[in-house]
């Protein structure tokens, strides 16, 4: 083939690979600059790959469709630019709210300025609201579920005749300041039940992290009896940590994790996992688009934490008692 | 042997008068990924007409490209300098992380005199290390930029060990917050910054001895030893040039995004390299075009909006970037690959085959 062929062929690909992708839209429609009555409902979501932000924008995608409204939703894919940009896209397409979980909270000032300047309402689903001017933030009772863990964690080290009062700590990124709410709740409660936390470290959200810190944690204390972790992907890493030193994870040491992430629900099946604290993403999602359509209809929203703005749903604690609730 | 007899025979004249005809070879050259640009740009507008919420050349849509293009092209542009030298800079991402929280964290002790002050002068500071690394301690430029980009991001992690480093919401009304959102009738303050910087960068590398030194250097560093062109010289030039672009663009980013922390824009490095290859820059150095590197990024800017107004799903998004990259250079290197006899390969051949073969 002569090569002017080629590069003709290959500009005739690239052309058509523009024009289809016209047919690669979503199942969501184009927000519309009209001024009728349908809503739009914008949702810029943390990371689609996780399974929490998948339920989250479900719920939120339900709710949006029962009020007869039109989702639009933008995937921050763990990085800031890309939901600064694309959060700000999202407004400028013309919705009526924006819903978003911030990656990054800190990076939500550009955002809630640009809304605010388009007079856009801003509701934060969880994270963080980065001392912005949002109209409301939705959380889980977090310190709530800290506390309901701590004292799981005293009736079952009783139960099993566990004798050690030293506990393990790992918490969150720094940056999720509600996550941190958890291990805050947990501290202060398993102190006032008489233990002592022997270590309290950073798992910046990670399971790699987890399992070195779990592992050093039993280096220093042996006679450990409990460990608290922020999220599941951390408990598990725990609980196989303590395996590796050549514990039993759960009977030999409490393991508790939170989220009610498919890996902790199974791992509770398996006893390698004591309990873990679920939240309702999809609940949340609901919630969120409920403080929406208040806001809409020129309402006001009944807070928490009126400071801060903050709306609280309610968090459930999952053992083996009742996990086979949440596995579906 | 009148003067022109010899005039009609030198290949310059066969040249200027074959310039007179279209020539597809060279307008592929300069012009090439611009045409695409063009071409994406209408396409995008037959898919989103109008000019309402929505549309692709409502206001708010193109202000919102412009000013996600501006710090990658200011440090595309500079990489092309590089890459034109036969060199190339991976630690950018790292600088830029580090550059963004120094100057985050200035504004917090100094206001925005010291936060503009902060950015410049890191940028410049992250580059004159890699340029002494380079030319005073003769480390492969791959090797010196590649462990610069990990000791750049340890550094900004450790100086965000408490959380990253942020621009307070209140303080967005500031000079320094207002650089990244302040646009002149819809053209972002960030998108003269970023031409302005193509244009310096087009006068130092078209106009002036130290442009073309840093080209002859990539065409041939052992000739240009021999014509006495300080390899130091220009290889220092790069990459402090490389740094200050950096630290310009750390500018244009931090205040659009108000934070940082060190694995701010993880992968930034390879996307400005990829910008300026799409651009025309060979990775042999000696060829490049900054026309090139400006519509390339460009290009990707426009796809990316493209592809969020569309709901592309992401796995497609990265397919046809990398098939763009790819067929741009197939049809680069098809062009060098085939001079010939031929009418059609004659047509889109390299101009100076014909003129070897007419002088």
């Amino acid at each position: 083939m002569k090569h002017t062929k080629k590069w003709l062929v290959a500009a005739a690909i690239a052309t058509s690979a523009a024009v289809a992708l016209t047919g690669c839209t979503g199942s969501t429609t184009d927000g519309g600059g009209s001024s009728s009555d349908d809503i739009t409902v914008g949702f810029s979501v943390y990371d689609m790959q996780y399974e929490f932000f998948q339920a989250m924008a479900a719920g939120t995608k339900e709710a949006v469709e029962a009020n007869g409204w039109t989702y639009k939703e933008h995937d921050e894919k763990s990085d800031e630019n890309e939901m600064v940009t694309g959060a700000i896209a999202l407004l400028d397409s013309g919705i009526d709210v924006l819903i978003i979980s911030p990656f990054k909270p800190d990076a939500l000032g550009s955002i809630v300025d640009h809304a605010k300047e388009l007079g856009v309402p801003v509701i934060v689903d969880d994270i963080g609201g980065g001392g912005t001017d949002y109209d409301a933030i939705v959380v889980s009772d977090n310190k709530d579920g800290g506390v309901q863990a701590a004292g799981y964690i005293d009736e079952t080290v009783q139960a099993l005749g566990l004798t050690s009062k030293k506990v393990v700590s790992i918490t969150c990124q720094p940056d999720a300041v509600y996550a941190a709410q958890r291990n805050i709740g947990y501290e202060d409660e398993i102190t006032s039940l008489g233990y002592e936390v022997a270590t309290s470290l950073s798992g910046d959200s990670d399971a790699t992290k987890a399992y070195t810190i779990m592992k050093d944690a039993l280096a220093k204390d042996p006679d450990v009896s409990a460990v608290f972790a922020c999220n599941d992907d951390m408990a598990v890493a725990a609980s196989n940590a303590i395996a590796d030193a050549g514990k039993v994870p759960g009977k030999d040491i409490v393991v508790v994790g939170y989220n009610g992430d498919p890996s902790a629900l199974e791992a509770i099946q398996a006893g390698t996992v004591n309990a873990t604290v679920a939240q309702d993403p999809n609940g949340m999602g609901k919630l969120t688009v409920e403080l929406a359509k208040t806001l809409l209809d020129g309402g006001e929203i009944t807070f928490g934490n009126d400071e801060n703005r903050e709306v609280y749903n309610p968090v459930t604690l999952v053992t083996s008692d009742n996990v086979a609730d949440f596995v579906s | 042997m009148t003067s022109a007899d010899v005039q009609k025979r030198t290949p310059l004249t066969a040249l200027a008068e074959r310039a007179r005809g279209f020539h597809l070879g060279t307008f592929w050259d300069r012009w090439g990924i611009t045409a695409v640009l063009a071409i994406l740009v209408i396409a995008a507008i037959v898919i989103q007409p109008g000019v309402d919420r929505g549309a692709f050349l409502n206001i708010l849509n193109i202000t919102s490209i412009l000013k996600e293009a501006s710090y990658l092209g200011i440090v595309a542009c500079a990489m092309t300098f590089a890459v034109i030298n036969g060199t190339f800079d991976l630690s950018v991402g790292g600088q830029l992380a580090l550059t963004s929280i120094v100057s985050l964290l200035a504004f917090g002790i100094g206001g925005s005199g010291l936060a503009i002050a902060a950015a410049i002068f890191t940028g410049i500071a992250c580059g004159l290390v890699n340029s002494l690394l380079v030319t005073a301690m003769r480390v492969p430029p791959f090797v010196a930029t590649l462990g610069m980009l990990f000791v750049f991001r340890g550094i900004g992690t450790l100086l965000t060990a408490d959380g990253p480093a942020k621009l307070p919401y209140a303080d967005f009304g500031s000079v320094f917050g207002q650089i990244g959102k302040i646009s002149f009738g819809g053209i972002p303050l960030v998108f003269v910054i970023m031409v302005a910087f193509f244009l310096v960068g087009f006068v130092i590398l078209r106009r002036t001895g130290l442009g073309r030194q840093v080209i002859a250097f990539g065409s041939s560093p052992a000739a240009a030893k021999f014509s006495g062109i300080s390899a130091v010289k220009i290889r220092f030039f790069v990459f402090v040039f490389l740094g200050l672009s950096v630290g310009i663009a750390a500018l244009t980013y931090v205040t659009r995004i108000g934070t940082a922390d060190g694995a701010a824009q993880d992968g930034f490095e390879l996307r400005v390299i990829t910008a300026a290859v799409l651009g025309g820059a060979s990775l042999q150095g000696g060829k490049g075009s900054l026309v090139g590197t400006f519509s390339a990024v460009m290009l990707v800017t426009v796809l990316n909006d493209l592809f969020r107004d569309l709901q592309v799903d992401s796995a497609w998004q990265r397919i046809i970037l990398g098939c763009v990259l790819v067929v741009a250079l197939a049809i680069d290197g098809l062009r060098t690959k085939f001079p010939g006899f031929s009418v059609f390969r004659r047509v889109t051949a390299l101009r100076d085959q014909r003129v070897a073969r007419a002088g």
